[in-house]
């Protein structure tokens, strides 16, 4: 098997708001081996994001991470002090945000932005951080990457943008890359071109990838595993394969209706209701609430993780006795 | 960009106009001014107190000091007291706006409540009072740097609070948590990242101070509670007060090179700020 890149269990990263506790995280769970790739699905506000963040240690004010454990690379990431977690951002891991406008400082050229990383953390030169920011400019597809460095942000196309966000967050080689929505904000078009750039340099660069999304199509694409969260809780975990033939979640059900198809033939279903109030999240199961098969019990106790089959696992009280529809093919 | 909306903003264009000609009378004025700063020489030519004509421009003052003269050298000195007062305070208010906007807690509470107390108190006397006992006990040789120091220290809160606000605003910024996420500390965030993202509002209010600053010293000056020694427009004034029915032209030309100057700068912060205000792009 191969060797356990991160490990994170029963996390719990709570917002501290005026209005409340907001449970952003409630016993986030999830795993992540070297050299794979796997899927972190879950409607906004479900806790994808703040799993990459908690796990970077960067959790805006006023969240705070208040249990758990995070391993990386069988080390405590929750027991280290923030200059040595600054020695790891970069080089052990690195985010690629959502929003390349947004993301990329507007005032620094391209060259400034990734010499900047570069000499940050390795011993360079100026003259060698240009070289090395230029070879990773043309490794994330870029033309004329000399043009490119001389460039601001604002004179490039949101593609072109999302690559240069892209070898930022590479520059320093990092052994696990977070995706978090990276093309949510790109031109369909563009999206393939991304997503396919993405899964070649994960392989190029043998790193691990947690790719964050809402897009059921993006996972089936891209990841070998998936988590499923809802709520800021694990829903379901499977391989790909698994969870879209054989889901057990009704959650997971409702999500996979919810993509479309070029063949379907029926109307798209919609998953009745929004993501509830984490301040006071719901008793029992946090999805009963809007799950077609809730009985009584899903009210009152909340289901614990179970395990299903290899590397299957639900957390859902009626998983046995409901046959959930997959996507056939 | 922001060039281009500055070329076509005229009243903006007009307010450079005017700062470069003084800055240029500035920089010139060991060559334009016919006497040195500070010289009685015309009374021994025996024009002390005459009008102005062609030898003497802007006429002579009472015990015999070249107006004209005089005038040059004070733009000298005003537009350094100006300058150096305002770039002071700029730094002084990134620095400690930067901290108040940037860090949460005791440390941040007690930098904004010093910069409220900065904010409200009426400096104008204390600039006074200060000039006053500094320059007779402890700093004599300072001169007009004594000047440039009270009035840095007094006035460094309205930059602080800009930038404090616009730390908090741009600190939430997706760029700087990508930064973060990358390895930056706090100072790198800080400095690299958030203020040069805010320099533009900066940039106004620092030109805006230049006037400000000028307009302070040629007041504290004017009540006799600046340098004696060194030529500035306050002190001309001052001495041309006392004389104002018979010899104007004294008061007179300190005071439009006062205006003109205060004006170029004023209006050349307006078209910055217009020229800088994103919400203004059309």
């Amino acid at each position: 098997m191969a060797r356990r890149l991160l490990e994170i269990s029963d996390l719990r990263t709570y917002f501290f708001t005026e209005a409340g506790v907001v449970k952003a995280l409630d016993g986030m769970a999830v795993e992540v081996n070297e050299g794979e790739t796997i899927g972190l699905v879950g409607e906004s506000g479900s806790g994808k994001s703040v799993t990459a963040q908690s796990t970077l240690r960067i959790v805006p004010r006023p969240g705070r991470i208040v249990s758990g454990s995070v391993k990386f690379d069988g080390e405590d990431l929750l027991a280290k002090s923030e200059d040595e977690m600054r020695k790891l951002r970069g080089p052990k891991m690195a985010i690629v945000f959502q929003d390349p406008t947004t993301s990329l400082n507007p005032v620094y050229t391209v060259e400034k932005q990734l010499t900047d990383i570069i000499m940050l953390h390795r011993d360079l030169t100026k003259e060698e951080a240009r070289k090395s920011a230029l070879h990773i400019l043309e490794r994330v597809g870029i033309q004329e990457p000399e043009k490119r460095l001389k460039a601001y942000p604002h004179e490039l196309s949101g593609g072109m943008k999302q690559r240069v966000a892209i070898a930022r967050a590479l520059s320093c080689e990092p052994r696990l890359l977070f995706a978090d929505e990276p093309t949510t904000n790109l031109d369909v078009t563009i999206q393939a071109q991304v997503l396919e750039l993405l899964k070649q340099l994960q392989k190029e660069f043998g790193m691990s990838m947690v790719m964050i999304t809402h897009d059921m199509g993006i996972i089936a694409d891209m990841a070998e595993r998936v988590t499923v969260l809802y709520a800021g809780k694990v829903m379901e975990v499977a391989d790909t394969v698994t969870l879209f033939t054989f889901p057990k979640h009704p959650y997971t059900e409702a999500l996979l209706k919810a993509v479309p198809s070029v063949a379907q033939t029926r109307a798209l279903e919609v998953i009745p209701g929004n993501i509830p109030n984490l301040i006071e999240p719901p008793s029992g199961c946090v999805f009963h609430p809007r799950c077609k098969y809730a009985k009584d019990i899903c009210m009152k106790e909340v289901p614990p993780l179970e395990k299903v089959g290899e590397g299957h696992h639900v957390a859902c009280h009626r998983w046995r006795e409901l046959t959930l529809e997959g996507k056939s093919s | 960009m922001a060039w281009r909306r500055f070329k076509r903003n005229k009243s903006g264009l007009i307010g450079s106009a005017i700062v470069v000609f003084f800055a240029m009378v500035a920089l010139l004025s060991p060559y334009l001014a016919p006497y040195p700063a500070r010289s009685y020489q015309a009374l021994y030519e025996g024009a002390a107190g005459e009008a102005p004509s062609w030898q003497h421009p802007f006429g002579v003052e009472e015990s015999g000091i070249d107006v004209f003269s005089e005038v040059i050298h004070g733009t000298r000195n005003d537009l350094y007291v100006g300058l150096a007062a305002s770039l002071l305070t700029t730094i002084l208010g990134i620095a400690i706006g930067a901290v108040a906007g940037y860090f949460k807690g005791l440390v941040s509470d007690v930098v904004l409540g010093i910069t409220q107390i900065f904010f409200v108190i009426p400096v104008l006397l204390l600039i006074l009072l200060f000039a006053r006992v500094f320059s007779i006990l402890v700093f004599k040789g300072l001169g007009l740097t004594l000047i440039v120091l009270i009035l840095a220290f007094f006035g460094w809160s309205g930059v602080a609070f800009i930038v404090r606000g616009e730390t908090l605003r741009v600190k939430e910024m997706e760029f700087v948590q990508a930064a973060r996420s990358l390895g930056a500390g706090a100072r790198r965030l800080l400095f690299r990242h958030i203020v040069p993202n805010i320099l533009s509002p900066v940039i106004v209010v620092t030109t805006l101070n230049i006037a400000g600053f000028i307009l302070t010293e040629v007041v504290v000056s004017f009540l006799g509670f600046g340098d004696a020694n060194t030529s500035t427009w306050g002190l001309l004034l001052n001495e041309g007060f006392s004389f104002v029915r018979t010899e104007w032209w004294v008061s007179f030309f300190p005071g439009l090179a006062v205006v003109f100057c205060v004006l170029g700068f004023n209006l050349m912060g307006d078209g910055l700020s217009d020229a800088l205000n994103p919400r203004l792009r059309e």
